[in-house]
């Protein structure tokens, strides 16, 4: 950046709201001379640096790729909504927080893709960096766009705007990408070649070298390569064993959301929850050591200064080493004034000796469940059997423990679910505060979380239909009525936003005409439903001609080719299509530690298994 | 654990980006960086247990500072010099540690003692200082000034207590200001700039003295 536009910048600073954001400058932050390196990367989170921040995927990103000496890696957020305002007035483009040059200067962008209604932000960044927003468009001499995370194991709806996705894990791929990109630059090629050498990379998908046909009713003939020795299915990248851990995370000097570090304890789950995304694409579990774990905290603890850990994983009492781990933790830091949470708790895997170690860790914290459904029955239908006596058991234990405060997820708008199904969910509420009543007095504070399903790509679910607003409406109706009366707090996803991400995440590649025609309209941070952004969407689905409820409500037939089939996550269609009809028949299947269901993921990547005991995944 | 906690004061600049960090995230800085430092920190009592920390007085956002202050306290006594290193070294690179002391434990707090702020103002180039000084000339030419703040109205110019233009080397000129900061009397530089019709998003606002009833600096 110039001497006047650093000037402009600063000025502007002081007119929007929490300008910390924008200047980078934290402890640990890593500015590497700019030219002694080669290959120069910005990673972009789509949110507001409050969000993104403390991203883990971020922060494991930026350690790997700043570790190496021909790289450097970059920063940079969405500015918020008065910032944005400032940087067009003044006509400053988008920069990053180290050096703050534009964001047009580095090499390659590579997104964070956490969750879908973050798509408009990215196309919002792109033109706040006067780089263009379609891959066609761009030219040798824009940056390449790549992007990655949760929400891209379907690239389709903004598969226009980026020249190539990293499907799965990134601690390996990011390095080869990098290598790719360092040979293509220094030969002096065009766009193309360097398209088909990133397609060759295991786990990178280079969407405009693939086509795609449709039928006259809009579902899709078939999806394949345009291009020779491109892959017809592009198979997610695993680590097979867990590399080892970022400990200098970057230290916020303003405050931000999730204020506190956090340690990945365990990745994937065995468990096979029907509508749960992350429990298919996550595949398979790879648990880190408690020998490995405890530096891990130590050494991040001394780098930070945090007095807050979170340890994270998507089901934390499944890990194999928890209660020892729970124990170590307590043992070598309770001295440090260090607080932990552990969420994703599971109560059929949750013994009164945990309780009794948790209760150390965190004193004074809340305690959350997520049964999801209240009915044995839909239980079934999820897969998520859980006896009622036990899980009134564990919610006893919990209030006889100490914890005066409750709170439990369910999910509405389930296939098969009843009025009765919805009942259940305010009577085990109910009935939990009465227990809570008796045991802790009138000060126990119940909270009920609704959730309602999308069924998302890669789960037993995808072909079922969102259930719509108006019946959702009623259910929740029904509950908060139910709530208030009972004085009960209750809190649940509004419709709306519930319909834009199911478009958002189960549709083709139509979406991205949809997709520009809302950011153009106005569309933006979508996540925050704060702005009344559907009518947008409405209004961008009609200029694209396309049918919303084509993504929506429509019941997808299991012959179907799918949007996303192309993108194989090592768990086969077969796999999901038998645990479909199982959830028809309201049939369940034990946690695949237990018993192998052939997924598919030990076809896929089974070579690559580790041989010693603790490491060799979950699968038996 | 000694019982006896130990103060030490320090003495620290705050430059470049950090200027945009609001003071209660300075403090959550400081908090965070002495955790760093692994020394013997003395925290408070009680079921939320904070580090017994105790900043001087607020850095507006968007000022640098040559000179502000803080006391911590240690659960035993540790090297000056030691503690001065290690909190260098825990700190972002824009805050520059002068100097640490220990300190007698029964003076009363920074806060309760500061009695004035000096600041040099670095005017923007189309601000001359004859302009300057015509401006606050007028300003204070007024029987009054009054100023309001959350709904409380207060007359700024008798905590004016000093001011002085100096001719920079450079275009621009640099005004000098002592100003009262006293619990019932704080008066803020930027809003006198305000006040004479300048933008303080112009000006390079840098705080250079903190004046305490009790306290050699």
């Amino acid at each position: 950046m110039t001497g006047s536009k650093q000037n402009l910048v600063e000025k502007i600073l002081y007119h929007v709201e929490k300008p910390g954001r924008y200047v980078g400058g934290e402890h640990n932050q890593i500015v590497k001379d700019w030219e002694t390196v080669t290959t120069k990367w910005c990673l972009i989170f789509p949110d507001i640096y409050d969000i993104g921040q403390t991203n883990l995927g971020l922060s494991m990103l930026y350690q790997i790729l700043n570790a190496d000496d021909n790289i450097l890696a970059e920063r940079s957020f969405a500015p918020w909504v008065d910032m944005e305002d400032e940087l067009r007035k003044n006509e400053i483009a988008l920069f990053s927080l180290e050096s703050k040059r534009p964001l047009s200067d580095f090499d390659i962008l590579g997104f964070t893709l956490p969750y879908e209604s973050i798509y408009t932000n990215c196309l919002n960044i792109l033109d706040l960096a006067n780089i263009p927003m379609l891959s066609s468009q761009r030219t040798e001499s824009d940056p390449l766009v790549i992007g990655g995370g949760q929400a891209c194991f379907n690239p389709e709806p903004i598969a226009d705007f980026f020249d190539a996705f990293v499907i799965g894990e990134g601690e390996e791929v990011i390095l080869e990408i990098s290598a790719a990109f360092r040979t293509w630059k220094q030969a002096k090629l065009s766009r193309i070649d360097l398209f088909t050498a990133l397609a060759k990379i295991d786990g990178v998908y280079v969407p405009s070298l693939y086509s795609v046909n449709y039928n006259p009713d809009g579902t899709i003939i078939d999806i394949t390569p345009n291009h020779q020795g491109v892959p017809e299915k592009v198979t997610k990248r695993i680590v097979s064993v867990l590399p080892s851990h970022p400990t200098k995370f970057l230290v916020p000097n303003v405050e931000i959301v999730h204020d506190r570090m956090s340690v990945e304890i365990m990745r994937g789950c065995t468990r096979g929850c029907r509508f749960c995304h992350a429990g298919m694409v996550n595949r398979p579990v790879r648990q880190r050591n408690v020998s490995d774990i405890i530096p891990v905290i130590q050494e991040a603890v001394d780098a930070t200064g945090y007095d807050e850990v979170g340890l994270l994983s998507l089901s934390s009492s499944d890990h194999t080493q928890i209660l020892d781990l729970t124990r170590q933790v307590y043992d070598c830091f309770h001295d440090q004034k260090l607080a932990f949470s552990l969420p994703s708790l599971r109560i059929e895997s949750f013994s009164l000796d945990l309780m009794d170690e948790l209760k150390e860790l965190k004193p004074g914290g809340g305690f959350t469940l997520a049964p999801e459904a209240a009915t044995e029955r839909m239980r079934a239908v999820i897969n998520k059997p859980l006896d009622d006596e036990d899980f009134y058991n564990t919610v006893t234990q919990i209030f006889e423990n100490g914890w005066r405060s409750l709170k439990l997820y369910y999910m509405i708008g389930l296939p098969t679910e009843t009025m009765e199904d919805v009942d259940a969910i305010l009577q085990a509420g109910i009935k939990v505060q009465q227990i809570g009543k008796r045991l802790i007095g009138k000060s126990v504070k119940i909270h009920l979380g609704i959730a309602t399903l999308i069924p998302k790509p890669h789960t037993p679910f995808q072909w079922l239909p969102v259930e719509r607003p108006e019946p959702i409406q009623e259910k929740l109706d029904f509950l908060k009525t139910g709530t208030r009366k009972a004085g009960i707090k209750m809190s649940y996803n509004v419709p709306d936003s519930t319909l834009l991400e199911s478009w958002l995440s189960r549709g083709d590649r139509r979406l991205n005409r949809v997709i520009f025609h809302a950011w153009q309209n106005g569309a933006k941070f979508d996540a925050w439903g704060e702005r009344d952004n559907l009518q947008i969407w409405r209004n961008a689905f009609s200029e694209a001609d396309i049918d919303p409820d084509f993504y929506s409500y429509r019941q997808r037939d299991l012959e179907e080719i799918l949007p996303w089939d192309h993108i194989d996550i090592g768990v086969n269609k077969q796999f999901l299509k038998r645990d479909y009809n199982w959830s028809l028949q309201g049939r369940t299947r034990v946690d695949c530690r237990e018993t192998c269901f052939m997924c598919g993921i030990l076809d896929t990547f089974g070579e690559d298994r580790p041989s010693d005991g603790f490491g060799y995944w979950g699968c038996p | 654990m000694n019982d006896t906690p130990i103060r030490y004061r320090m003495k620290y600049s705050k430059t470049g980006n950090l200027r945009f960090i609001g003071h209660l995230d300075t403090q959550v800085m400081f908090e965070r960086a002495l955790r760093r430092t692994r020394l013997p920190l003395r925290y408070t009592q009680g079921f939320n247990k904070r580090i017994r920390l105790n900043l001087a007085s607020a850095l507006p956002l968007g000022f640098i500072s040559s000179t502000e202050m803080l006391d911590f306290w240690l659960n035993e006594p540790v090297e000056e010099q030691f503690i001065l290193q290690m909190l260098e070294n825990a700190l972002p690179a824009e805050i520059h540690v002068l100097e640490v002391n220990q300190t007698d434990s029964s003076l009363p707090s920074l806060q309760g003692s500061l009695t004035s702020s000096e600041y040099e103002i670095t005017l923007p180039a189309y601000i001359e200082s004859e302009l300057f000084q015509q401006k606050i000339e007028r300003l204070l030419a007024q029987p009054d000034v009054p100023v309001t703040r959350r709904n409380k109205t207060i007359d700024y110019k008798p905590l004016i207590l000093e001011y002085e233009l100096r001719n920079d080397s450079s275009d621009n000129s640099v005004v000098y200001f002592k100003l009262s900061s006293t619990p019932t009397g704080n008066a803020r530089p930027d809003t006198i700039l305000e006040l004479l019709g300048i933008d303080p998003a112009d000006c390079v606002i840098e705080r250079t003295r903190l004046n305490f009833s009790t306290v050699e600096n």
